[in-house]
This record gives structure tokens, C-alpha cells and sequence, in this order.
């Protein structure tokens, strides 16, 4: 079994990484040695081993550990997977090298020795098994130097550092329309986050509200920086937020389309995810506001004219968020309940609905100023 | 004659006296089993390998059978059937093949193979009347006289007439009767010849049967058992299983004076105590001639036997094949992969008459309908005391109760695609036929209930076969895969930890051998919750 350094994931270094890759391997030579099971544990994940701590307000893994077996048929494949993805991922470190996770699929993507069978049939495989190996050796995917999609943009005040390009720094009103392009890895060794003016981060679900914003001066006129997120948050979004957070003190505004989709983009940066459940301490912010929408806007502001139908999909996922813990305040059960009985969604560019300038000019700064927040 | 109660017994006494039993069987021939060419065929050579192997067995001697047909013109046959029994006198000859209702087994309460002394002469007859040529046998007893002869039935006195009779000095010891046939037709099919013929070398252990079919193509069906059946032991009848037809004719036929003493001599468990039970409860006095009993008297007697308590019957008079020996020629005969049989005792029906059922499942290999074990249907074999039944299908107790169970919950999913033979007899001193072609048994409660627990029984066995089976082919495809991924495995150990490959490769081998062995146990084990419900985990995200 992997004895692990009493460490906090996040001060690991890559030799540290290497290290633990290769004791989890000697480990199970070890084994094979004295004849017994080639064994390794890992977390369990899944809503089996999610939990919410009330105080923290975040989701954690549960501490469910499960051992793969390679004798066990079920696991057999998997097992070996996760073997040759330590192999290759221990190749990175040790050359400092970097991948996505798709590459690593196509370096994986070849026939087994003797056969016909590929490694890795689809990237699903690989995929869980750099997460089975992530939690066997207790550390982060961006620790073992893979990548993922990189996806977001920041715009406003604030100079950025990236260690990875030439040691360049911008300052992110000074690159484009389209903002600083968040990597999906911008942990501090590469990316260094420096001075800024904002007051606060302003997080919004849509590129095409990002656009409007930029274009109204929006962070300007409101010192603030502006973050887009296209969808659901990467990790590499996330944990920018957190470190803007943590780091520069700014409040965290988020502002989604008002449905059971936007609030859960939301609860992801809020609280974190559940597949992700490990990663909540370094990447959720559980200190972030809603601004919008809710269903309460829509009588505010009249906007009954641009809200649609709440489709079967969104019902049913609705009737979902009722039922977690972080939902269960008041004003959220109150959001979700309403839109359940109205049936009804709202976009953030319904908002258009009245003036092209009244997102920058008159929703936003009215209940920005006034703290009309969910929580 | 179970048909015979429908037409009343009565009647058929009556025109006995009026035509002969001859006659009466020449207008009613359907009853015999000559319904169609096909059908014709197969019964003729039911009727003669029947009679032979009884034969031997009343002999003492283990049945070689030889079976020829010959095609000497369009829809013209000659059918011989040898046997090696101990041969027969002439006046015996002339009964067996020239006599109707004259055989020796009409009278007696005796489980055998026929049961009306019809058969082979209305084959005589049969030959008659399509083709106008006597029957002719050959016949040599162990005196080393050999008897040839020609028969033919006089049909209005019902008397046997022989012709051309030789004797001379031989060593043939048996019996071969040679006979020339039209409107009968000869098929290669589920309802012919050769296949009559397997189904009896699978029902009759103690047979060897040759078959030449009218192509000169020969098939043996070899013995595996070289012991002969137990002779059965002629019982009375149990009074509960009396029918009111069987108290009628047998009234016309006792020498008895009294019915109170007709009842007593021809019933088992039949006592001065039970008389007097009976007498009790009907309206007629007992000491009546059996002459004069009518038919609503009769009633009143079954009636009054039903409400009676009885000592249960003797069970001795059933015969059964045995379970080794259903056993042996089932694997030579059928090559399965494997074959279960059934073990239970025998029981009674209608309260008074004994029977025992014996199943035997065969499966794979050979089971089957079908070429190959691949388009292979099920295929049931029915047989009443070892005859095979291959008419009258839907309508039998023994079919219905084959398809009554859930052959799923036995391993058996998709019977009708499985390489499976189902093996069903019953042995009784009087089995329940649904007509006089003797081609199905009849829905009797008891006799369904019993078909169906023995198809259990060896059903239980099987169902640990095929999953025995099952678990070997997972285990062989455990070893594949373990054997496929280790490689992999002991290459990432040497390179990231320096094992020695050798090692390595070594010990994981042993280790899967010895998993494989102590698998069977904990196959629990062997689901993955890491990530059950994580689908795609990272890209839900990204």
C-alpha cells in the first residue's frame, strides 16, 4: 500500500509527485515479490462518497477507499491502465513535459504486446484512470502535468504573470476584446496573478454577456473585472476564481442565465462539484454571490415577455437541486420553487428585452449596489 | 380400447358375433394405427419387432433384431423382421399371425409392450387385402427344426390358414417373418422406420437392432445392457382403477357364477370385508349373475369402489428401464454431451393403478433435433412401457407436461433452440391411452403431476450442469484476459521500478493459476464502485 507524505496537495512539488509514482509502483513490486494480491487504493468517488460540510460550505470526498485488484476480473483492465498511465505521466515529470488529456489517450492508443486489443479503447478509459491515479496517489491532475481544455476569459485591471510563456506579463485590458484566455493550468508556479484596481470579480455564464459588458466599459464604469466562464467552469476558471478570491480579496459576483442550469454553474464555483470533490478546497469559492438571474427578476423588472418554457429536462433537474444540501436555503428553495410553478426560465441576454443598455446600466449596478444577492 | 367406450363395449362384443373380430378390425383399421401410408409403415414394423422382442424376453434371450425393407414397386414394399427368440410351434404361428384378439397377452393383468393380440394379424390381414400375398415365416425352435410357412387370415371365420408348409433339419433359432405391403410408403422422417427403430434401441437396452432401409443403407443400433428386463408379474387389477366398461366386459367374459365372486377373483385387495362395504352402498344384491349385470349396476359398483378405502396396490408389477441403463444407451445412442435421469418410485393413478415415470435429459453433442449442436431444437421422446409414441404429439400427457415447465429456471433459456433430448416413459400395467392407436397418454392428474416432478428432478441436475459449463467458460476467459494485461503490468514494473521481469512474470503466473482455482466463491467481488456512477467524470467538467 502507498504510504503517503503527510503533505497538503497543493505544496507538492513535481520531484515529490515523481516520487510517490514510483513508490506506488515499488509497491506493488513489493507485492508481486512476496505473492501477494498487486493491489492500490484509491478514493471512492461518486455521490456514495460526496459530502457537504455545512460550515465550510464546500462538497469533500468521504473518506470511502477502495483497492484495485489486478486479480479481480473487474478490475483487471483498469489496473493496468492505471499502471501505464503512471508510466507515461511519470515520463512527463520527469522531463518536464506536459499533456493533455487527450494526448495522453493517443499515446495510449496502441495494441497491447502479443494482441490485437489497444491499451485504452476510448478516452473515457483513460480518463478514469488518471482520476483512480490522481486520488491513489493523493494529488492533483495539474500535478502530474496534464492539461485539459483550456476555456474562460478575464478582462479588467489586474496584471498577469505567465511563467510558461517567457515569463510575459499583461495586464488583461490590454490584450483584446476577448480578454486574457484562462489556461487550465494556472497554478501559481505558472501563472502569478499581480497588481489590480478592481473592487471585485464579476463571473458570467455566457461569452455573449462577457462581450456586451466589455463593450458597455462595464468594468470601467463599476471597477471590476469581468470573467466568462462559456458553460460550466473548467478547473482552470475555477481555480482562477479562487485564487482571485483568496489572493486579491475580491468578492465573487456570479451572474448565470436563471435555470436549473446557470444555478448550477453557480453551486460548482460556489461549492464544487461532485465529481470533483477533492479538488473543492482549491478551486471553490464558497464565499461567491449570485446576482442573477432569479426568478424574482422577472417580476422586477417585467421581463415576463422574455422569459421561455421550462422544458422536461430542466424540470426534472430542478426538482433536483430542491433536494441538495446547497439549495436548501430559504431564498434558494424560494428561486426554485417559483420557477417549478411558473415553469418558466430566464436568460441573461433576456435582458435585452428591455434595451441593450440596461444589463450594464440598470439591472446590474441596481442590485450589485443594493446587495439583491441569492446566496 | 379406450375408443371402444365411446362405441359401448357392448357393441363391439355384439358384432363380434356378427362379423368376425377379423372383419369387424378390416372396416375399423384406423382403431389398429393404419391411418395413412406413413403411419401404416411405422405401425407394421411396431407390430412385428413388438411381438420379437417379447419373444426373447419370455425366452430368456437378449433380442438381436434385424429389420429389412425392401421397395419392389411404386408404393409396393416387403418388410422382414428377424428375431433370435426361441422360435414357435405352428399352432402358435397360426394364433400370432392368423387369429385375431387371439394373442397371448389379451387376458392377464401384466404391464407389456402390446396389449391386444391384434396387431401382427391385422398386418396379415393388412397384406391381404393390399396386395393378396400370405404372410410368410420362417421359424426354428431348439429342437433344430426349422418351420416354414405361408399365413393368411381367414377373415370371416377370423382362423388362421397355413400353406406351403415345409420342415427341415436348421440351426436358425428365432423367428422372421417376411410380408409384402402396398398403401404404405416409407419415410426417412420423425414418424418413420428408422427413427421408430432408434427410439426403441434407446427404450430397450438389452436390443441390438439392425435396419436396412429400401436404399441397402445400413444402421446398427448397438446393445449396452446385456440384462433382460425382469419378467413382469401378471397382478390382479387394484379395484380403484376400474373402469365401468372393464366390469362389463370382464362380466361377459368370467367364469365366475356370482358378481360378488367375479369381483373377488379378478381384483386385488378384495375381501369378504370389502364386499361387504360395497354391498352396502349400491341397490343390487352382489350375488346376482355377472350375466345379468347391466350397465347402470356396473356404475353403481366403480361408484361404490371410489368411496371404499383400499390397501394401496402392489407396486411390483411395474417395471421400470433403470436409471443406468436409460443412462448407457441414451449417451451411445443420442451422444450427449451429458444425460441426467430422474429417480423416483413408482405411484398410482385413479387411486388403484401403479405406474412409475422415468426422464432422462440429454444435452449436447448429439441432443436434439437438428445436424449440428448450433441449429439443434429440442426434441422429447415419449414412451409407453418402452414403446415409442411418435403420433398423436400435441395431445399427450407426456408432451404437456414436458412443456408445462419452466425449463428457464433449469439453465434452459430458449428451449427450443437448445441442444436438448427429453427422454419420457411410462411404465404401467395399463397406461391411459387417449385412443386405440395407442399414440398418447391421456391427461390423467397424477400421471402429469409425476412427469412433471421427474422432469424437475433431472432438471435440478442439469441446471448444475450448464452452470458448471458457464462458470468454466468464464474462468477460461478470466485466465485469457489476466494472461493478456499481465505483460503490460510487469513492463511498467521494470521500468519505473526496476523489478526483475523474470520475477515478476513468474510469480503473477502462479498467482493467476491459484486465483482461478479459489474463485468460485467470492464472484461478488468482482464489481467496480470506485467510479460507478462518474461516467465520463473529467469531461463533465472540461
Amino acid at each position: 500500500m502507498v504510504r503517503l507524505m503527510p503533505k497538503s496537495k497543493a505544496e507538492l512539488t513535481e520531484k515529490e509527485v515523481s516520487q510517490r509514482l514510483e513508490t506506488l509502483a515499488k509497491d506493488i513490486t513489493v507485492q508481486i515479490q512476496k505473492k501477494e494480491k498487486p493491489t492500490f487504493r484509491t478514493r471512492v468517488r461518486g455521490k456514495n462518497n460526496v459530502v457537504f460540510d455545512d460550515e465550510s460550505l464546500l462538497l469533500d470526498l468521504g473518506d470511502k477507499w477502495s483497492t484495485r485488484n489486478f486479480l479481480n476480473i473487474g478490475h483487471t483492465r483498469k489496473f493496468m491502465q492505471t499502471l501505464l498511465v503512471l508510466e507515461k505521466v511519470k515520463e512527463y515529470l520527469d522531463q518536464n513535459e506536459r499533456a493533455s488529456i487527450r494526448e495522453i489517450y493517443y499515446e495510449l492508443k496502441q495494441p497491447i504486446e502479443g494482441s490485437k486489443e489497444n491499451k485504452v479503447a476510448n478516452q473515457d478509459e483513460s480518463n478514469a484512470v488518471i482520476v483512480d491515479l490522481e486520488h491513489a496517489i493523493d494529488s492533483i491532475r495539474d500535478q502530474l502535468n496534464i492539461t485539459a481544455d483550456p476555456k474562460g476569459g478575464l478582462y479588467g485591471d489586474i496584471d498577469i504573470t505567465d511563467h510558461l510563456d517567457k515569463n510575459s506579463k499583461y495586464n488583461c485590458t490590454e490584450i483584446g476584446r476577448t480578454g486574457w484566455g484562462v489556461p487550465s493550468d494556472v497554478e501559481p508556479k505558472s501563472i502569478s496573478l499581480g497588481n489590480t484596481s478592481a473592487k471585485y470579480l464579476l463571473v458570467i455564464e455566457t461569452a455573449a454577456m462577457f462581450d456586451r459588458l466589455v463593450s458597455k466599459k462595464f468594468y470601467e464604469t463599476n471597477d471590476c473585472l469581468l470573467m466568462f466562464t462559456k458553460g460550466q467552469a473548467a478547473r482552470g476558471a475555477r481555480r482562477l476564481i479562487h485564487r482571485l478570491h483568496h489572493e486579491k480579496k475580491l468578492p465573487v459576483i456570479v451572474f448565470t442565465d436563471g435555470d436549473p442550469y446557470g444555478w448550477t454553474i453557480y453551486s460548482v464555483i460556489k461549492g464544487g462539484s461532485m465529481a470533483l470533490a477533492s479538488y473543492s478546497k482549491f478551486m471553490a469559492t464558497p464565499e461567491a454571490h449570485l446576482v442573477g438571474m432569479t426568478m424574482h427578476d422577472i417580476e422586477t423588472y417585467g421581463l415576463q415577455n422574455a422569459s421561455e418554457k421550462l422544458e422536461a429536462g430542466a424540470e426534472k433537474r430542478a426538482k433536483e437541486l430542491l433536494d441538495y444540501p446547497w439549495f436548501k436555503s430559504k431564498e434558494w428553495q424560494n428561486n426554485i420553487k417559483l420557477c417549478l410553478k411558473m415553469g418558466k426560465r430566464i436568460e441573461q441576454q433576456g435582458l435585452a428585452n428591455k434595451n441593450l443598455n440596461f444589463v450594464a446600466n440598470t439591472y446590474l449596478p441596481e442590485k450589485i449596489e443594493n446587495k439583491v444577492f441569492l446566496p | 380400447m379406450a375408443e371402444g367406450q365411446q362405441i359401448s363395449t357392448d357393441s363391439i362384443f355384439k358384432e363380434f358375433k356378427e362379423y368376425s373380430a377379423a372383419e369387424f378390425f378390416k372396416k375399423n383399421r384406423q382403431m389398429l394405427g393404419f391411418t395413412g401410408p406413413i403411419r401404416s409403415m411405422t405401425t407394421i414394423i411396431h407390430e412385428y419387432v413388438t411381438n420379437s422382442i417379447d419373444a426373447c424376453e419370455s425366452g430368456g434371450i437378449l433380442p438381436d433384431i434385424i429389420v429389412k425393407i425392401d421397395k419392389y414397386g411404386p408404393d409396393a414394399y416387403e418388410i422382414m423382421v428377424q428375431d433370435n427368440g426361441p422360435g414357435m410351434p405352428e399352432k402358435i404361428v397360426g394364433k400370432a399371425l392368423g387369429q385375431l384378439l387371439a394373442g397371448t397377452k389379451f387376458h392377464g393383468n401384466k404391464q407389456s409392450r402390446g396389449q391386444q393380440g391384434i396387431g401382427a394379424s391385422y398386418c396379415t390381414v393388412y397384406s391381404q387385402i393390399t396386395t393378396g400375398k400370405p404372410t410368410h415365416v420362417i421359424t426354428g425352435t431348439d429342437e433344430g427344426l426349422i418351420t416354414e410357412m405361408d399365413v393368411s387370415v381367414d377373415v370371416k371365420k377370423n382362423a388362421p390358414k397355413i400353406e406351403n408348409k415345409k420342415t427341415y433339419k436348421g440351426e436358425f433359432r428365432g423367428t422372421k417373418v417376411t410380408t409384402k405391403f402396398k398403401e404404405v410408403q416409407y419415410t426417412k422422417g420423425a414418424n418413420g422406420p428408422l427413427e421408430y427403430l432408434r427410439r426403441t434401441a434407446i427404450a430397450n437396452p438389452h436390443c441390438e437392432i439392425k435396419f436396412y432401409d429400401p436404399e441397402g443403407a445400413r444402421v446398427t443400433f448397438p446393445r449396452t445392457s446385456r440384462l433382460l428386463p425382469k419378467l413382469p408379474k401378471g397382478v390382479l387389477p387394484h379395484p380403484k382403477g376400474t373402469t365401468t366398461d372393464d366390469l362389463v366386459s370382464m362380466a361377459r367374459t368370467t367364469p365366475a357364477r356370482k358378481v360378488s365372486s367375479m369381483l373377488k377373483m379378478h381384483f386385488s385387495r378384495m375381501g369378504d370385508t370389502k364386499l361387504k362395504e360395497i354391498q352396502q352402498q349400491i341397490p343390487f344384491d352382489l350375488e346376482i349373475s355377472p350375466k345379468n349385470l347391466t350397465w347402470k349396476e356396473a356404475e353403481d359398483i366403480v361408484k361404490a369402489v371410489k368411496e371404499i378405502k383400499f390397501m394401496a396396490p402392489e407396486m411390483d408389477a411395474v417395471i421400470p428401464i433403470g436409471r443406468e441403463h436409460i443412462e448407457k444407451s441414451v449417451l451411445k445412442i443420442v451422444n450427449p454431451e451429458v444425460v441426467y435421469t430422474s429417480d423416483r418410485p413408482p405411484k398410482a393413478y385413479r387411486g388403484g393403478v401403479p405406474f412409475i415415470i422415468e426422464v432422462a435429459l440429454a444435452y449436447g453433442g448429439g441432443a436434439g433435433k437438428g445436424e449440428s449442436e448450433e441449429t439443434s431444437s429440442v426434441e422429447i421422446l415419449r414412451f409407453a412401457n418402452r414403446v415409442p409414441l411418435l403420433f398423436d404429439t400435441g395431445g399427450c400427457a407426456l408432451t404437456k407436461a414436458v412443456n408445462s415447465i419452466d425449463w428457464k429456471r433449469y439453465g434452459l433459456k430458449g428451449l427450443e433452440k437448445l441442444p436438448l433430448t427429453v427422454f419420457v416413459n411410462i411404465s404401467s400395467v395399463y397406461v391411459p391411452y387417449t385412443g386405440a392407436g395407442k399414440q398418447a397418454v391421456s391427461d390423467e392428474e397424477e400421471i402429469f403431476n409425476e412427469i412433471r416432478f421427474a422432469l424437475m428432478d433431472a432438471g435440478r441436475k442439469i441446471d448444475r450442469y450448464v452452470r458448471g459449463k458457464a462458470r468454466e467458460a468464464i474462468k477460461a476467459e478470466k485466465k485469457r484476459t489476466l494472461e493478456r494485461y499481465m505483460p503490460e503490468v510487469v513492463n511498467v514494473l521494470v521500468n519505473v521500478a526496476k523489478a526483475n521481469k523474470k520475477e515478476m512474470t513468474q510469480n503473477l503466473e502462479e498467482m493467476i493459476i491459484e486465483t482461478l482455482k479459489m474463485d468460485e466463491s467470492d464472484e461478488a467481488e468482482e464489481t467496480d464502485e470506485i467510479a460507478d456512477d462518474m461516467d465520463g467524470e473529467i469531461n463533465a467538467e472540461e
